[in-house]
């Protein structure tokens, strides 16, 4: 253990651990309904909604990555898209949201990163890849090198730096509706304004900047895996 | 000290400046992508990763002068 390290509860592991509860029922739920599910008849309800879903999701992944290797990864694409979704969601319901922690990202672009250089060994083989940091001429090492890393640092800030700035605004935003309603005399104790006003802001930046934001993640995710998949020669 | 916090302040805003150019980039972009699609709409769901990819890429810049606004508020203030 370093010394001198202090253990911080950060408040956005309870978020994490609601949503993967919710995510966990989720889940039970599907399979329930898939066990019990008759296969010649119509899906209905949430066996319906997941049906869809696994269609998009293994399209992406093929549109993306081809059919082979498209399948592989298509689960791991689908619980990412879940699990953002509804993290990039949470400040709707007051919980902090975990992807405007720098930890978090940071590790959903480390998983991100692992895979495509997993990817990249796999098809151009171990010397291959060595290799492929020297080329054209070993005095490229150095851009190599970052061409390899950015893909991480850019990944997980994009998605930090979106959510965290909703966040900032809407703290900024709540303080100074609290500040006009202080104007007023005797009601003035509570924030009035802002309820008015916040929802068009909380629609921007937490459902449409959360999904996009979201979207780009995994499509980026994909785009990269891709990427290496497609030139083995 | 006053006015070390504040050029910090400054320079944190001309930091984030970055971001004016790639605005510019990726709405020439979605333009071009809205065009394409416009012009064969079979083609959908291939620009639409393209799009993606370059507004992704194009988006980098401006990311990074985030992060130097960031290290700048964070680190030296």
């Amino acid at each position: 253990m370093i010394v001198g390290a202090t253990i911080t509860f950060q408040v956005e592991v309870l978020s994490i651990l609601i949503i993967s509860a919710i995510i966990l029922g989720l889940i039970l739920a599907v399979n329930r309904a898939v066990k019990k599910a008759d296969p010649l008849d119509q899906p209905k309800g949430i066996l319906l909604l997941a049906v869809i879903y696994v269609r998009m999701m293994s399209g992406l992944a093929k549109d993306n990555m081809g059919n082979i290797v498209g399948r592989n990864y298509a689960p791991y694409l689908g619980i990412l898209a879940l699990y953002l979704a509804l993290a990039n969601l949470s400040g709707l319901f007051g919980m902090p949201a975990p992807t405007a922690n720098f930890s978090v990202t940071l590790t959903l672009a480390l998983i991100t990163f692992i895979m495509i250089q997993r990817m990249s060994i796999k098809s151009i083989g171990f010397f291959g890849y060595i290799r492929s940091f020297f080329e054209p001429h070993p005095l490229f090492f150095l851009m190599n090198f970052f061409g390899k890393v950015a893909p991480l640092i850019s990944m997980s800030i994009r998605l930090f730096g979106n959510i965290t700035s909703g966040t900032i605004i809407m703290v900024l935003f709540y303080a100074f509706t609290g500040w006009v309603a202080a104007l007023v005399p005797i009601i003035g104790v509570i924030d009035f304004v802002g309820p008015i006003v916040a929802p068009v802001l909380h629609f921007y930046f937490d459902v449409f900047v959360g999904l996009i934001q979201m979207y780009i993640f995994i499509s980026l995710t994909s785009v990269f895996i891709g990427n290496e998949y497609s030139q083995p020669e | 000290m006053e006015l070390a916090r504040g050029l910090v302040a400054i320079g944190a805003g001309l930091a984030v400046l970055t971001g004016m150019m790639t605005g510019l980039g990726q709405g020439y972009a979605a333009a071009k992508a809205v065009e394409a699609v416009g012009r064969n709409p079979e083609a959908e769901s291939k620009i639409r990763s393209m799009l993606i990819l370059g507004a992704a890429i194009a988006e980098t810049a401006a990311i990074y002068g985030m992060l130097i606004a960031f290290v700048l508020i964070f680190l030296f203030n």
